[in-house]
């Protein structure tokens, strides 16, 4: 069906997917994105591709910052994030889009970063890999404190928060928006999901739902319209797969290979990649140039 | 001690505890901080971190329009100094205020007048009143129109490039006799005796100096400034609001005039202005 | 290629009016981008204390950033001197705290407003780099062009300037003056883009400190 994404038969494809795999106990405590397909991203100049992302000499306005990314390489397209009742679920492709070629196709962009969050990247790969590694040095410090607090969602937000806005201000960009969802279970009145975004000049929010780059104009429109604090995990799961069915439709620079995280009181759970089921076989499809007569 | 002691006293106002308590300490061990001033207070304000900091002010300013500052001008005659003033500020085309204090009052016996970027000017003429009040302090004696005026200069002068914008008219009486220095962001500074600074400044120019005459007495001089302004603020978009005079003598200055544009208006032309657009020939 | 910018417009609103014995600060709860709405509920105002908020459109990274600034120093403030730090106070420091980015600004369109030491109402208008002054009402954000007409049409007093001096405050009571925020708010959400989905009001009163309520506005 989608000869470029071909998936391994043990993953499960279509709507009933409930694949997620607990990493509570496994021994790695991250969303493992290095292990599953080794990247080495290509120095770009070496590389003979006819396409480079940009022409721009890392020209940039309001007086030419030094050097940095002025233009991202490897990119990664929307996250999507929505509340339910129990928690949250957050879900995305895993397209390391390199320009428009379609690179890397085992790219993890949601990381487990405790028992309690998830953070999802859409944006540069590298820079995202980069806020890995700060968010891991953040866990072991917490873990060497051994005094039985962690970070809760909405402090490890307001933490990339001052990351993405310190790094604009050195006219050095992080080039990612980020997703930070979870459970925050200090509440006193029981759990409390949350879900926050920032993006690459410090501008952050919090809602129920969140989408990133196309994204806010493919999906949210779905959340404002379906989405519930109060709605069960199979309706949330449903709901977050029409939206990446959507998604995959209408973004060109997406695959139908997707990631669906949870979050709720038992911990984080983040699922084995899998396809939606599409249709393309609709009759004006079958033959193009038949309606549109005098285009070849 | 490479402190920095000469701030607006307000505590924790560059991020570290205890500052303003350090810098009083620093006083008090008699820290020459006034020629330092410059330097010092330099390194506080942070600078991004661009190739062309002029390119980049530029386009700043472009984004952010500041308020700017307009028709200003200042005399010396027999019976002392007049400073008169609109009060209009704009933001690109936008009228952002009409009731902008533009004499700033140093202390009782010196003025600054404030053109170009208000916050430039209102900033750094607050941060003179210190320079002088400190000056004070330390040489038990007040400090003379030329000496505050040279300090402002300076302070002008180390941000050269930097893309600061005032016009500004120090003005006051000392054991000399009365005085007025025109100072600039560029660092120029210039002694005189008339003056008139900002986009009206030619307007204010015209009538100024068809009516000056250096033994007025004080009701004609303070008219005369008054008359100024009101046709600068007549002629320019940008000048307007309320047109305030001040009047300095050897006992330090006093508000003379605080009157509506409107309401001049009125006063001067009470059946209409010649070149108004509601006379018909 | 679109070239990379250190700043970001994200829309919204605020006005304030200070009264005599009450002000009231309200601020628009969208965020935008471009032609896209990021959030419906983000509030721009700061609480201060029960005497002084402060309300910033602009940028939204750097209004997190000096509200935090903001917040730190209010804090500290209060340790060293044992009392909440005051209107006109913080509306001084925030001015300077403005000016100190003079050279990277702050893309931050403020108003300081609470109530002052007689318990009267108090207003601050700033533009970014920490030019201000104090007025009667004041509005800022991107529908002030439509705004602020209006209120100088329901509010305007002499000015402060004029000599002999003549009252400069309003006179409108408490329940009018909320009456005119409403209605401005509604108005601009109406043409401006980026105003819209609510709006916070907070009153303060010596009696009764910070009350706040929540207008609905279009959502469209």
């Amino acid at each position: 069906m989608i000869p470029h994404c071909q998936l391994p038969s043990h993953i499960a494809t279509g709507p009933h997917v409930s694949p997620f795999v607990s990493h509570n106990e496994a021994g790695a405590p991250y969303g493992d994105h290095r292990s599953e397909d080794v990247h080495v991203p290509a120095n770009p100049a070496s590389v003979p591709f006819a396409v480079a992302p940009s022409t721009d000499k890392g020209e940039v306005a309001m007086g030419e910052p030094r050097k940095h990314t002025t233009t991202p390489y490897v990119t990664g397209n929307s996250v999507l994030a929505i509340k339910y009742k129990d928690g949250v679920l957050m879900a995305c492709d895993m397209l390391g889009a390199y320009g428009s070629t379609k690179r890397y196709k085992s790219v993890q962009r949601i990381i487990r970063v405790n028992d309690t969050t998830i953070v999802g990247a859409s944006g540069e790969i590298s820079d995202f890999q980069y806020i890995s590694n700060l968010l891991e040095e953040l866990m072991t410090q917490d873990f060497c404190y051994d005094d039985g607090c962690t970070m809760t969602p909405s402090e490890i937000h307001a933490y990339l928060c001052r990351v993405m806005y310190n790094r604009r201000n050195k006219m050095d960009p992080l080039w990612n928006s980020l997703v930070v969802a979870g459970v925050d279970k200090n509440g006193k009145e029981g759990n409390k999901s949350f879900i926050g975004s920032v993006g690459m000049l410090g501008t952050s929010y919090t809602d129920s739902h969140v989408a990133t780059s196309f994204g806010n104009y493919l999906s949210r429109p779905l959340f404002r319209e379906f989405q519930r604090d109060d709605m069960s995990l199979e309706e949330a799961v449903s709901l977050m797969q029409e939206a990446l069915r959507v998604l995959f439709y209408r973004d060109k620079t997406s695959i139908n290979k997707f990631v669906l995280a949870k979050v709720d009181g038992e911990g984080v759970a983040i699922s084995k990649p899998f396809a939606l089921d599409t249709k393309w076989d609709f009759k004006a499809f079958m033959n193009p140039s038949k309606h549109a007569v005098g285009s070849w | 001690m490479a402190v920095s002691s000469w701030r607006m006293d307000v505590p924790g106002l560059d991020g570290k505890c205890g500052q303003a308590s350090r810098a009083a300490a620093d006083l008090a061990l008699g820290q020459d901080a006034l020629l330092t001033n410059a330097e010092v207070t330099q390194a506080n304000f942070p600078l991004p971190a661009v190739q062309n900091l002029d390119h980049f002010g530029k386009k700043v300013e472009d984004l952010v329009k500041p308020d700017h500052g307009t028709t200003t001008l200042g005399f010396i005659f027999k019976n002392g100094v007049i400073i008169a003033v609109d009060s209009r500020a704009s933001q690109g085309s936008y009228v952002s205020s009409q009731t902008v204090k533009k004499v700033i009052e140093i202390n009782p016996y010196l003025l600054g007048t404030m053109a170009g970027g208000a916050a430039d000017c209102a900033f750094w003429q607050r941060n003179l009143g210190m320079q002088c009040r400190m000056f004070e302090l330390k040489n038990k004696k007040r400090i003379t129109v030329c000496a505050a005026s040279k300090m402002l200069a300076n302070t002008m002068y180390s941000y050269k490039g930097m893309g600061l914008s005032m016009g500004s008219m120090v003005a006051g009486w000392d054991p000399s006799g009365p005085a007025i220095y025109y100072v600039d962001s560029d660092g120029q500074r210039t002694k005189g005796t008339i003056f008139s600074v900002g986009s009206g400044s030619l307007y204010a120019y015209g009538v100024l100096d068809q009516g000056y005459k250096w033994d007025m007495d004080i009701e004609t001089a303070v008219e005369l400034g008054q008359r100024a302004i009101y046709h600068a603020q007549f002629r320019d978009a940008v000048s307007g609001g309320t047109c305030s005079v001040y009047h300095i003598t050897q006992s330090g200055w006093v508000k003379l005039r605080g009157n509506n544009h409107y309401d001049l208006h009125y006063q001067y032309y009470p059946d209409g202005h010649a070149t108004s657009a509601n006379s018909v020939i | 290629m679109s070239r990379w910018s250190p700043y970001d417009l994200n829309g919204g609103t605020c006005i304030a009016i200070g009264g005599e014995g009450y002000c009231i600060v309200a601020a628009s709860t969208r965020l935008s981008t471009g032609f896209s709405i990021l959030t419906a509920d983000k509030s721009m105002i700061l609480e201060v204390n029960d005497k002084c908020l402060i309300a910033s459109a602009g940028f939204d990274g750097d209004r997190s950033q000096l509200h935090k600034v903001l917040t730190f120093r209010s804090e500290n403030y209060e340790h060293f001197h044992k009392k909440p730090m005051s209107c006109p106070a913080m509306a001084q420091m925030l001015g300077n705290t403005l000016y100190y980015k003079r050279f990277f600004p702050y893309y931050t369109f403020n108003l300081c407003a609470g109530l002052d030491d007689q318990g009267r109402g108090c207003v601050y208008t700033y533009d970014a780099i920490g030019s201000h002054e104090r007025v009667g009402y004041s509005c800022q954000g991107s529908g002030k062009d439509l705004v602020q007409p209006v209120l100088d049409n329901q509010l305007k007093a002499p000015s402060i300037l004029e000599l002999p001096p003549k009252v400069a405050v309003t006179s409108l009571s408490q329940a009018e003056a909320i009456e005119t925020v409403k209605i401005a708010f509604s108005a601009a959400s109406e043409r401006d883009i980026y105003t819209g989905d609510a709006v916070e009001i907070f009153i303060l009163t010596p009696e009764h400190g910070v009350q706040k309520e929540i207008l609905p506005l279009r959502r469209d």
